[in-house]
């Protein structure tokens, strides 16, 4: 299916921009096993080689045909072996002439796109684990803080020190900062639902306390995952070949602090394996930044 | 004072410059005549008069640079003096400064950070020209805080894009090997310490890359594991009257304050030896421990590359065909392929045995030794399943909210401000 690529460049052409980072849109409809993974908890990359990476705008008319087509071209494709080939094996499915009528097509979710990495064998099965997650929330009212912190067991207020009140709750485990404004943070949830409930609640008491607490404009701004990679990972030599993305300064802190660009997550690996990512607004951003830092830190496992 | 020429009225030579309140006015010192006066313009010949001054010592140049700005040169020209860096650095590090001012990251910070803006900018330009210098230094040289010192340098790695290199260990051996008073015959040491410069430099830095190699380097601080990796050395070159040294004797010998964590640092680097030294034939019936194994570094440094590749299990390992025999067992090259799944499982792991015990994983002492952590409950199957949309009821968020009582014994207590 190579000489396709002369026939159709017109096909071809709305692929080009993407071709660093191929989206993985549909491949929920073309796999053997049609779940669906909204998370990416337990994706198993080991099908990609065999279902199409164009996008799912061309392939909405050639669901069908494409599938006929892969299932007979699978023999050569898993010759093959080169992940990258993937623009090529669009081909064989944007080069149908005839668009098949759309209906057959189950309704596609579009999948967050991840950055593939260079083969399905090296995925690396582990998922980073979230640790914190930063909301805020607005609560709409003026409020008299030091009313709050007369009239609530769990707050504490020092105006001295800060000038909000630090309330906590016991479940979901959590800290809020209550500011006068009628803003308030909400810290150390281990999930956007937990952090959302728990932001609830603290309205909740603000409203007992007698203020006309709203519940507006609720947003996660920081989300913070770690992992284990499992095996030591060579600082010093990490940092000279990603000179650009990391800083690694042992008088400072032990660990290497890695500004990744895309996703935009820092990240902080440690000698031991362990791997902090931060900065992300969405759980997507840290599996994302994950996989592509796991490869790279797979070229620094040698020992010795 | 004294101008050219002879008065017309005396004759003498004796003239000077005087002023009449501001007037200017040549005056014959001996009758008292005034030859000229002055004017508001001078003429040609009238600047022959006038005197030179460099423009770095006038008005001129000091009008142009800021006062923080020069006191931050001053300061990073001090800097360089008294670290005896060379020119190229001074005068790079003062361009990075007068760059970092102008940016509004620095022009408003505190004055406290500003002060130490200029040792950031030596310290980056030492970096980049392969200088070894720490950051300590430069932080008791400002009497600076550590954190505050971090941040501006980070801040001003960030701001300018600078690319700073790493601090490299071995240069870092070099200088501060030669701050040693050890080197040096000095009254107060006695002659069984002194040691010759080259060979403690060329022991310690292959202490150094071996630290390196078997993971106590990376993560962590570099001058205690420098002051550790000299100390051995320095005792195996001549074990005999400096075994019973301790390492805060060294120390102050040496006239170099002992960091805190060297004590760590040595009795890892011990360890390894330790570990290498079973590894060797003829030293097996020796029953090492931390001292004693101080004695054969020398040995054990020689054969540094093959014994880290016996002496530590590794994950992956690869065949060692050029083993150099010193007694070697016969299982050798049987013995790296049979890690747990060989069919001769029976010689190699005897032949394991008798090397003395189990070998030691070639891992960085976090993961050897790790602390024990409260193990994060698992997120559980019904925390998986929260909304975050959940009805809350009345009863939990009453129990956070204080009775009637309660406010009242508070509100009398006066606890509020």
């Amino acid at each position: 299916f190579k000489d396709d690529f002369s026939t159709s460049p017109h096909l071809f052409t709305p692929m080009s921009p993407y071709d660093s980072e191929l989206p993985i849109q549909a491949s929920s409809q073309l796999s053997q096993s049609k779940e669906l993974h909204t998370d990416f908890s337990s994706v198993d990359l080991s099908f990609l080689p065999d279902v199409t990476q164009d996008k799912e705008q061309n392939l909405s008319e050639d669901g069908d045909e494409t599938q006929k087509e892969l299932d007979g071209s699978l023999p050569s494709k898993e010759d093959s072996g080169v992940f990258m080939d993937e623009s090529s094996l669009s081909h064989p499915g944007a080069a149908q002439p005839s668009p098949e009528a759309p209906g057959v097509c189950p309704p596609l979710t579009p999948m967050t796109p991840i950055t593939p990495v260079t083969s399905a064998s090296e995925s690396s099965g582990i998922v980073p684990q979230l640790q914190n997650i930063v909301s805020t929330v607005n609560l709409a009212c003026k409020l008299d803080l030091k009313s709050i912190a007369l009239h609530a067991r769990n707050a504490e207020y020092n105006p001295k020190r800060f000038a909000a009140v630090i309330m906590r709750i016991r479940e979901p485990r959590t800290t809020a900062l209550i500011f006068s404004s009628g803003k308030m943070v909400c810290t150390g949830a281990k999930s956007e639902e937990q952090s959302r409930l728990a932001a609830r609640k603290y309205a909740r008491v603000v409203q007992k306390l007698g203020f006309p607490a709203k519940f507006l404009d609720f947003k996660i701004q920081n989300m913070v995952g770690s992992c284990d990679v499992r095996f030591p990972i060579r600082l010093e030599g990490l940092v000279l070949t990603h000179q650009q993305f990391s800083s690694y300064e042992p008088e400072l802190f032990p660990g290497l602090v890695y500004r990744m660009v895309k996703p935009r997550i820092v990240l902080l690996i440690f000698v031991s394996g362990k791997v902090v990512l931060t900065g992300a607004k969405d759980r997507s951003e840290i599996y994302e930044a994950f996989e592509n830092i796991y490869p790279i830190l797979r070229g620094f496992k040698k020992p010795s | 004072m004294a101008a050219r020429g002879r008065c017309p009225e005396c004759g003498s030579e004796s003239l000077v410059e005087d002023a009449h309140y501001a007037q200017q006015q040549l005056v014959c010192a001996a009758c008292g005549c005034v030859l000229s006066e002055g004017l508001l313009t001078t003429t040609y010949t009238d600047e022959e008069h006038l005197r030179e001054v460099a423009y770095s010592q006038s008005t001129g140049q000091k009008e142009q640079l800021s006062r923080c700005l020069q006191r931050g040169i001053r300061r990073v020209q001090d800097l360089c003096k008294v670290l005896q860096l060379p020119a190229v650095i001074e005068e790079t590090a003062v361009s990075y400064l007068q760059r970092a001012l102008q940016l509004p990251a620095f022009h408003l910070v505190s004055l406290e950070k500003k002060e130490l803006l200029g040792g950031c900018c030596v310290l980056v330009t030492c970096r980049q020209h392969r200088w070894p210098l720490s950051m300590g230094t430069v932080c008791s040289l400002l009497y600076a805080k550590q954190e505050l010192f971090a941040g501006v340098f980070l801040s001003l790695q960030r701001e300018l894009e600078l690319s700073v290199p790493a601090l490299s260990l071995a240069d870092l051996v070099t200088t501060h090997l030669s701050s040693f008073q050890l080197v040096q015959p000095t009254a107060n040491i006695p002659t069984a310490f002194l040691e010759d410069k080259e060979k403690l430099v060329a022991r310690t830095m292959a202490m150094v890359e071996l630290a390196g190699e078997t993971w106590l380097v990376t993560g962590r601080h570099p001058v205690p594991v420098v002051v550790a990796a000299a100390f051995l050395a320095w005792q195996s070159l001549r074990p005999g009257p400096r075994l019973s040294c301790p390492l805060a004797r060294f120390c102050r010998l040496a006239g170099v304050q002992l960091p805190p964590p060297a004590h760590l640092r040595l009795r890892e680097l011990q360890d390894v030896l330790l570990a290498m030294a079973s590894q060797l034939s003829w030293l097996r019936g020796f029953r090492l421990d931390r001292r004693t194994v101080v004695k054969h570094i020398g040995e054990l440094l020689q054969h540094r590359l093959l014994l880290l590749k016996r002496a530590f299990s590794q994950q992956d390992t690869a065949l060692d065909k050029d083993s150099v025999s010193q007694g070697c067992q016969d299982g050798q090259g049987q013995q790296d392929t049979a890690l747990g799944k060989d069919s001769q499982q029976g010689s190699p792991s005897a032949g394991q045995q008798q090397r003395g015990g189990t070998l030691r994983p070639l891992l960085p002492p976090c993961l050897i030794h790790p602390r024990k952590r409260l193990q994060a409950a698992a997120p559980s199957a019904a925390g998986a399943a929260l909304t975050g949309d959940e009805p809350i009821s009345d009863s939990e968020i009453e129990q956070y909210l204080r009775s009637p009582e309660e406010i009242r014994a508070f509100s009398r207590a006066k606890a509020w401000p």
